[in-house]
């Protein structure tokens, strides 16, 4: 059974792999076996992650760019094959807020490109050159970030959900074109997961609050993802495309009351 | 083309409404009555849920419809079937058939006995099972294109502590309403449900002497309860024969966006 969960041998890409989620993924999909390439616009990220990750044992490499912009991405993954010969698994994770705090209907057009740009078009220009690579190879898989923003009311936040729910539909429509490939497509709906370990008791504290909205009662972990990427990226789900996995602690089933509402009644 | 009709009209139509004396039934007897409809109102129990019924009737007859209320022992599928032949003789045939009945229960998972589960579930699940077999033998019998609506809430679909049985036999109900869809999809039988949030008579669920009780009925993205009369309007919708005709197997929400809060 353990062996199902290797990964030796498998080249695995993590955009925005150079901190938070991406991060937690890079090193289990690494400890599981992978060579991994991270890839991100901040060096300095990028090179801590790639050591720790060979501190450990791993196979890791980088490339630094700016994922909104499709002829870096297909460089990254031109890089990725020169390097490592090929490209099995690719998780598109890179993605960031941007736009402004106006009100919808002031929002101005630069700030909703800016976020479809950075949480959607992303997305596509990742998905479009993997797949490039897996369809000549006849094998891969895909897996594609979304959020619990995805398809909720999040006030503020709202041009983000709408890019997020893009990247859901993304996820789908790919499953269904690529799987005659031989290519799995799914899509990781992380709730509450903190980017990195807190830094100090106020952090803790203040993430604590957090998890009081989680069935869980806490936020997750940025390491929690790692399991979960190696599960989808493994042959242990070789039959699972076209869904999407929530990691949140419950929160997304719930939802219709506080966490800890209690009601009382006996028939 | 369009059929050239009033899309929202049930006159003529024969409606029966399974647990009328509720007041999400109650409130589709009538909007089904306001529409045009005569209906036959099911109390559950012959006990004071027939006052209810009753009053239900009152209403429907100064609106200058055909109503009659009958008692309907929804636990028992025969009892089910029999009173439901009796309201399609009666009325003359059956177009539309509603259940609404609700039993909460909310109490820890393992403090819940093999008794309560079986009575939640039968009030919940098995009634609306047995209303739906009933309701396609008629409609077949009459080669009648019937609607169907249950009645059903948001806790079939997502959790909240304490809720197992009642949210489990809810759940139940939502895949009834699909796999029942697909099965009377053939004869032109659509078989729909409205999904209920947290409406102005759950007191049972949402205590508003607790703190957290109160904040819930803030989740809603309308910040407030829903009242009976605002399930009228949707149960008209998906009973009426032009109006719907292609919507089948569908649970919608009447919960003032509730379902989008997280």
């Amino acid at each position: 059974m353990q062996e199902q969960f290797r990964l030796d041998g498998k080249v695995v890409i993590v955009t925005g792999g150079g901190r938070g989620l991406g991060r937690g993924m890079a090193h289990a999909l690494a400890a599981a076996g992978a060579k991994v390439m991270i890839s991100a616009r901040t060096k300095e990220q990028l090179d801590r992650t790639v050591q720790e990750i060979r501190d450990a044992g791993g196979v890791a490499s980088s490339f630094a760019g700016d994922m909104t912009d499709s002829a870096q991405v297909n460089a990254m993954v031109d890089a990725c094959v020169a390097e490592y010969g090929g490209l099995d698994v690719c998780f598109a994770n890179a993605g960031i807020g941007g736009g402004t705090d106006a009100e919808f209907w002031e929002y101005p057009d630069w700030a909703f490109e800016d976020v479809l740009g950075r949480n959607l078009k992303s997305n596509f220009y990742t998905c479009r050159a993997a797949a490039k690579v897996m369809v000549e190879q006849g094998r891969g898989g895909v897996l594609v970030l979304t959020s619990s923003a995805g398809g909720h009311r999040a006030s503020k936040r709202w041009a983000y959900a709408t890019a997020k729910g893009g990247v859901l539909s993304l996820t789908k429509v790919l499953s269904g074109m690529l799987a005659g490939h031989g290519i799995r497509v799914n899509s990781i709906s992380p709730g509450i997961v903190a980017q990195n370990d807190p830094v100090d008791e106020q952090d803790a504290a203040r993430r604590a609050q957090q998890g009081t909205f989680v069935p869980a009662n806490r936020v997750g972990a940025w390491w929690e993802m790692g399991p979960l990427a190696v599960w989808l990226a493994s042959d242990a789900s070789s039959y699972v495309t076209g869904t999407d996995i929530a990691i949140d602690g419950g929160m997304m089933n719930a939802g219709l009351a506080p966490v800890s509402y209690r009601p009382q009644h006996e028939i | 083309m369009p059929p050239q009709t009033d899309y929202f009209d049930l006159t003529g139509k024969k409606a029966m409404v399974v647990g009328a004396e509720f007041p999400a039934g109650a409130a589709i007897a009538r909007a089904y009555a306001a529409a045009g409809a005569d209906v036959a109102l099911c109390a559950l129990t012959a006990d004071e849920a027939v006052m209810r019924a009753r009053a239900v009737k009152r209403d429907i007859e100064a609106m200058g419809r055909h109503v009659a209320e009958y008692v309907m022992d929804v636990t028992l599928g025969k009892n089910v079937q029999v009173t439901t032949r009796q309201v399609a003789k009666e009325m003359g045939g059956l177009d539309i058939v509603a259940s609404a009945p609700d039993l909460f229960m909310a109490k820890p998972i393992e403090k819940t006995s093999d008794t309560e589960l079986a009575r939640v579930m039968q009030v919940n699940f098995a009634s609306q099972f047995f209303v739906v077999r009933t309701a396609a033998e008629e409609f077949r019998r009459d080669h009648r294109a019937g609607r169907i609506l249950l009645v059903t809430s948001v806790l079939g679909g997502r959790s909240m502590l304490d809720t197992a049985a009642y949210a489990s036999a809810h759940g139940a109900v939502h895949n009834l309403v699909r796999a029942s869809a697909h099965e009377l999809g053939g004869e032109g039988i659509t078989v729909n449900a409205i999904s209920l949030g947290w409406m102005d008579w759950m007191d049972d669920r949402i205590d508003q002497s607790n703190e957290d009780g109160k904040r819930a009925l803030r989740f809603p993205m309308l910040r407030r309860a829903g009242h009976a009369d605002e399930v009228g309007g949707t149960a008209v919708w998906l009973a009426a024969e032009h109006a719907s005709s292609f919507i089948t197997g569908q649970i919608i929400p009447v919960e003032g966006g509730l379902l989008q809060h997280q």
